[in-house]
C-alpha cells in the first residue's frame, strides 16, 4: 500500500522536525543548534539546508537563522504528529519507558503512513476508553500479566468487577451531569457555528504573539462564524468581537469542543 | 493618545483638535505622526495621535513607535482610548500602559454603543481597580471631550494622584521577576521603581527591543534560567503565562464591574455581515462596490479633470497672447510649456485622488475594508501578499498614483513595498490611448479586442510573477499572519472622511507635486532645446516641428539610443517619443504625432496610424505596446513611490528594474518573432 502522505526522505523529515521544534521553542533555529540536536557536523547541516531551501521547505541564509515555509511547516507538523502519536502509544499503551519510547518513535516515524497512524490513534483511544479495556487492562499488561496462566474463575471475577465498576461510574457521571473529557482538536477543524474552548496556543514567534495579543488566550471560548467565499481565511468570534485568521494559523490554536447551549 | 485600531481614537482626536492638525512622519520610519493642539482653561494642550496598536510588544513598527514615544518623550498624560463595547481586548493595551508606569487616563469611547447593547459599567469601581480615571466619551459627537481634557490637565498638574494597581503573575513568575531584578539592579541604575520591574517582565517575555539594551551575559543567563524554570513548572512559556495573567487581571476586573443586562448574540453588524460577506453574495457585492468606487473616481472625476486641463490650456493661451510680439523668448516657452503645463500635469490628478480617497475613507471608516481583505486574502496569499493588497492593485487600473497611495493601508513594509514595485505593471488609464492608437494601426479588426485583452493580461501576469519573485528574493520572509480584526460596522463621520481626503490631497500636492513639477520642467527643456531656426519655407509647419524636435536634446538622445533600441524593432522616433512619455504616458501619442509630422495627433488620428503602418511591422507595433506597458513608470509614479517608500532607492529600483525588464522581454519577443517570421 502506498498511502504515505509525503515523498520526503527520512533525513529530510528529521531536519524539518528538528527545525520545527527549535522554531517553536526559540522563534528561530540556527544551524549550530540543528547540528547539535541531530548529532551531525555543521557542514552537513549547511548542505542539507541548501537542499531544503531549493525544495521550498525552509527560509535560510548562510550564517543566518532558519525558519520553515508554509509547506515545510506542514510536513514538519505531520512528522511531529506521527512522532507524538507513536511516542504516546509506546508509553501509554505498551508501557515502554520514556527514553526508550523517544528513540523508538524517532526510528518508526518515517516509514509509517497516515492511515496506519490514524489506526494507532483510534486504537489508543479505544483501548483507553472501552470499558472492556481501560487503565486496568493496560496496567495488567504493564505488569506482564499472562492471561493463559490465570485460573478461569479469576477471569470471570475480574470481568464481573469490570462490569460493576463501569455501571457505577456510568451512573455517577449521569447523576453529576459531567461530560466525559473531550479530545482536543485544532481550531481549523471546527465548522461554522461550532464553538471551542482554547486549551493551548502552539506555533511560534510573531504569529503566536499576535494571536495572543488579540485575546486568544487559554480558557476563552471561540466560535467559528464563517469561512471566506474562497474557502480561506475564517471569521471567528472571541471575547465578543470578530477576528479573522487563515486556516494555517488556526491550526496553531488547540481547542476543546464546547457544545452549543 | 494611544489605543487599539478601530477604537475611535482618530475620531476623538479630530473632535479634540479640529483643524489644528499636522501630519508628519516619525523619524526613520513611514509611520504617520499626527499632532494637534487645543485649549483648555489657561492651558494649551498638545496632542499626539499615536499609531493604533493592540499591544506594546515589539511586534510591529507601530508598536515600537508608540512604545518608544511613551518611554522616551515621557508625555505628561497618556490617554488610552478604549472601545467600551469591546472592553476586555482593549484593556490589554491599557494594562500594559499601567505597567509601564506612565500616568494613564482611560477614555471609554463609544459608550453609547455599549449602552445600547445593554452593557452597564460601574465606572467608579473599575477606575479604582485600574488605578486610573475613566471618562466616558462619544467620539463622533464630541461628547466627553471637555471632561477628558479636564482630567488630563488635573493629572498633569499633579492634583490627581494615581494609585497604581499591582498586576501579579503568580508565584513562579514573581520569583523569576525578583531574580532578574536583583541581577539588573547590580548591572544598571534604575530611576523609578516600576522601570526595573517592567524591564524584568519584558526580558521574561523575550522582548527583542528590551533584550538589545540588556546584553550583559549575567542578565541573559538569569533570564534564560528563569524562563526554563517557569516552562518546567507551568508547562508553557513565560511569555504566554504573563499574557494569560494580564487577561486574567482584566477579566477579573470586568467581572466585578461590567454587567450585560441583555444577552444579544447577534448585533446589527453581525446581520450586515451575513449578507455582505456571504459565501455567494459576498463577491458580487464586493465587485459592485469596487465598480462604484471606480465610477466615482474616474467617471465623476473626469469632468473636473477636463476643466482643469481646459483651464491650464486657456491660461497658457492667455499668457502667450499677452506676450509682446517679436520677443518670443525662452521665458515664454518656459512659463507656458514648462511651468504651466507642469503645474497642470500635477493638479490634473487631484480630482481623481480626492474622490478615490473619499471612497476609500468611507470604506475604511465603515469597516468594509477589513471585509474586502478578508474575502480577497485567499487569492492574494497565493502570490505572497496580504488580502489588503487587492485594493491598491485594482486602483492601479485607473491610475498608478492613487494605487500607490492606497498601499498605506498595508501594515507590513515588505508587503507594501512589493505592492508598490509591481503596481506600474497594471495597465493604467493613461496607457489606454497608446493601445487604442497602435492596435487599429497594426491589427485587423477581428484581432483588436483580443489584442487589448492580451496586453492587459500580460501586465497582470507580469505583476503576479514579479510579486512572487520579489517575495522570494529581496522581500523574503514568512508571509505576514492574517490575524486581523473585523471591526463592527460604523457610519463614517463626514468630518473624519473630509479630513482624510484633505490630508491625502495636500500630501500629494506638497510632496509629490514638487518633484513632478521639477522633472516636468527638465523634460520640457529636453524636448525644446537647442532651438533650430528653420529657414526653408518650402517645408510645412508640421515638418518644421518634426525637424525642431529631432534637433533637441530629446531628439538627439533618441538618435543616440537608436543602436540600443534597434534590436527591439524601434528607431529614433520611437525613442524620442518615449522620452516625452516619461512625463505622462499619454504624451507618447502627441510626441509621435510631432516626429511623424502629422501635427496635433490624438489616439484616433488616422494619418498617424497610416504613417505608423508604413514605418513599422505589426510585430514592432506589438513590441512598442509591450515596451510601453512594462517600461519606466511616469514621473508622477516615480515621485509618489519616492514619497511613500520614503526612499529614492526604491523609486530608482522600480524605475531601473522595470526598464530593464521591458528591454529584455521586448528584445526576446522581437527577436524570436523575427526569427519565426511572425508579423513582419
Amino acid at each position: 500500500m502506498t498511502t504515505t502522505t509525503t515523498t520526503f526522505s527520512s533525513s529530510i523529515e528529521d531536519y524539518l522536525e528538528t527545525i520545527f521544534v527549535l522554531v517553536r521553542d526559540r522563534t528561530v533555529a540556527r544551524s549550530k543548534e540543528i547540528a547539535e540536536r541531530l548529532g551531525v557536523t555543521p557542514a552537513s547541516v549547511t548542505g542539507m539546508l541548501q537542499t531544503l531551501r531549493e525544495r521550498g521547505l525552509v527560509y535560510y541564509e548562510p550564517y543566518g537563522s532558519v525558519t520553515l515555509t508554509d509547506e515545510g511547516t506542514k510536513v514538519a507538523r505531520q512528522v511531529n504528529r506521527r512522532h507524538e502519536v507513536l511516542r504516546g502509544f509506546l508509553i501509554d499503551v505498551l508501557s515502554v519507558n520514556i527514553a526508550e519510547a523517544e528513540v523508538a518513535a524517532c526510528n518508526m516515524e518515517h516509514g509509517i503512513s497516515k492511515h496506519v497512524i490514524d489506526r494507532f490513534i483510534a486504537f489508543a483511544e479505544f483501548i483507553k476508553t472501552c470499558p472492556r479495556g481501560g487503565a486496568e487492562l493496560i496496567g495488567a499488561f504493564a505488569r506482564n500479566h499472562i492471561p493463559a496462566e490465570t485460573a478461569p474463575e479469576e477471569c470471570v471475577t475480574c470481568m464481573a468487577r469490570c462490569l460493576d465498576e463501569f455501571k457505577a461510574a456510568h451512573t455517577a457521571t449521569e447523576n453529576k451531569g459531567e461530560e466525559p473529557v473531550a479530545m482536543t482538536i485544532q481550531l481549523s477543524s471546527l465548522k461554522p457555528g461550532e464553538r471551542g474552548e482554547i486549551v493551548k496556543l502552539e506555533g511560534s514567534g510573531a504569529v503566536k504573539r499576535r494571536i495572543r495579543d488579540m485575546g486568544v488566550t487559554s480558557g476563552s471560548v471561540i466560535e467559528v462564524i464563517r469561512v471566506a467565499p474562497f474557502g480561506d481565511p475564517i471569521d471567528i468570534k472571541v471575547k465578543n468581537y470578530h477576528l479573522s485568521l487563515r486556516k494555517v494559523e488556526a491550526t496553531d490554536i488547540i481547542v476543546r469542543r464546547v457544545d452549543n447551549e | 493618545m494611544a489605543g487599539n485600531p478601530n477604537a475611535g481614537k482618530t475620531t476623538l482626536f479630530n473632535s479634540m483638535t479640529g483643524s489644528r492638525q499636522h501630519v508628519g512622519n516619525y523619524p526613520g520610519v513611514t509611520v504617520e505622526k499626527k499632532e494637534g493642539s487645543c485649549n483648555h482653561g489657561d492651558w494649551r494642550v498638545n496632542v499626539v495621535d499615536l499609531p493604533g496598536t493592540y499591544s506594546l510588544t515589539a511586534y510591529s513598527i507601530e508598536e515600537v513607535v508608540a512604545r518608544d514615544y511613551i518611554i522616551n518623550e515621557r508625555p505628561d498624560v497618556v490617554v488610552d482610548v478604549v472601545d467600551a463595547s469591546n472592553l476586555e481586548r482593549n484593556l490589554y493595551l491599557g494594562v500594559q500602559l499601567i505597567e509601564l508606569g506612565v500616568p494613564v487616563i482611560f477614555a471609554f469611547n463609544m459608550s453609547d454603543v455599549a449602552e445600547s447593547r445593554g452593557i452597564k459599567f460601574d465606572l467608579q469601581a473599575l477606575s479604582s481597580l485600574l488605578g486610573a480615571p475613566i471618562v466616558p466619551t462619544i467620539g463622533h459627537k464630541g461628547k466627553g471631550v471637555k471632561e477628558l481634557l479636564a482630567e488630563a490637565v488635573a493629572l498633569a498638574e499633579g492634583s490627581t494622584v494615581l494609585r497604581r494597581p499591582e498586576i501579579t503573575y503568580g508565584a513562579p513568575v514573581e520569583q523569576a521577576i525578583c531574580a532578574i531584578r536583583r541581577e539588573l539592579e547590580q548591572q544598571a541604575a534604575f530611576s523609578e521603581e516600576t522601570t526595573a520591574r517592567w524591564t524584568a517582565v519584558k526580558l521574561l517575555e523575550n522582548d527583542q527591543e528590551v533584550m538589545k539594551l540588556y546584553r550583559q551575559p549575567e542578565v541573559v543567563e538569569v533570564v534564560a534560567a528563569e524562563q526554563a524554570r517557569i516552562e518546567k513548572v507551568l508547562g508553557d512559556t513565560a511569555e504566554m503565562i504573563i499574557a494569560d495573567r494580564r487577561y486574567g487581571f482584566i477579566s477579573g476586573a470586568c467581572q466585578e464591574t461590567v454587567r450585560a443586562t441583555t444577552e444579544s448574540r447577534h448585533t446589527r453588524s453581525d446581520r450586515i455581515d451575513e449578507i455582505v460577506i456571504h459565501r455567494f453574495w459576498g463577491i458580487p457585492i464586493f465587485l459592485g462596490l469596487m465598480y462604484l468606487v471606480f465610477w466615482l473616481t474616474f467617471t465623476v472625476g473626469n469632468p473636473p479633470m477636463e476643466w482643469i486641463e481646459t483651464f491650464f490650456g486657456w491660461l497658457g493661451g492667455v499668457i502667450s497672447s499677452w506676450w509682446p510680439d517679436g520677443s518670443e523668448s525662452i521665458m515664454r516657452s518656459l512659463l507656458v510649456d514648462g511651468i504651466i503645463a507642469g503645474v497642470g500635469g500635477v493638479v490634473v490628478f487631484l480630482p481623481n485622488i480626492l474622490l478615490l480617497f473619499l471612497a476609500i475613507a468611507m470604506l475604511e471608516d465603515s469597516g468594509y475594508m477589513a471585509r474586502a481583505a478578508f474575502m480577497m486574502d485567499r487569492l492574494m496569499h497565493k502570490i505572497g501578499l496580504h488580502g489588503k493588497s487587492f485594493i491598491p492593485m485594482l486602483t492601479g487600473f485607473g491610475c498608478t498614483i492613487p494605487g500607490i497611495m492606497v498601499t498605506r493601508t498595508l501594515e507590513n513594509r515588505r508587503d507594501r513595498l512589493t505592492t508598490m514595485m509591481v503596481l506600474p505593471l497594471i495597465s493604467c488609464g493613461a496607457r489606454l490611448p497608446i493601445y487604442t492608437l497602435l492596435i487599429p494601426a497594426f491589427f485587423p479588426s477581428a484581432w483588436r479586442a483580443p489584442m487589448l485583452w492580451i496586453i492587459y493580461l500580460i501586465g497582470i501576469v507580469l505583476a503576479i510573477a514579479c510579486a512572487k519573485l520579489l517575495r522570494a528574493t529581496i522581500f523574503k520572509g514568512e508571509s505576514v499572519p492574517f490575524v486581523m480584526e473585523l471591526p463592527p460596522y460604523r457610519l463614517p463621520t463626514l468630518k473624519g472622511v473630509l479630513i482624510h481626503m484633505w490630508e491625502r490631497g495636500s500630501l500629494y500636492l506638497k510632496k509629490a507635486g514638487t518633484i513632478i513639477l521639477g522633472i516636468s520642467i527638465v523634460l520640457w527643456a529636453l524636448t525644446s532645446f537647442p532651438k533650430l531656426e528653420v529657414t526653408d519655407s518650402s517645408l510645412s509647419e508640421e515638418e518644421q516641428q518634426s525637424m525642431e524636435l529631432s534637433h533637441t536634446v530629446a531628439g538627439r538622445i533618441g538618435h543616440a539610443m537608436e543602436p540600443a533600441i534597434k534590436p527591439l524593432g524601434f528607431d529614433w522616433r520611437i525613442g524620442t517619443a518615449m522620452i516625452g512619455a516619461f512625463a505622462a504616458k499619454e504624451v507618447f501619442v502627441a510626441q509621435l504625432g510631432i516626429v511623424f509630422s502629422v501635427g496635433e495627433a490624438d489616439e484616433e488620428s488616422v494619418p498617424l496610424r497610416e504613417k505608423l503602418r508604413s514605418n513599422y511591422s505589426p510585430l514592432a507595433g506589438l513590441c512598442i505596446m509591450l515596451f510601453m506597458l512594462i517600461t519606466a513608470p511616469c514621473v508622477a509614479t516615480v515621485a509618489i513611490t519616492r514619497r511613500e517608500s520614503n526612499s529614492w532607492g526604491w523609486a530608482m529600483f522600480q524605475l531601473a528594474g522595470l526598464t530593464v525588464m521591458a528591454y529584455v522581454i521586448t528584445l526576446i519577443v522581437y527577436q524570436v518573432g523575427s526569427l519565426l517570421g511572425l508579423g513582419i
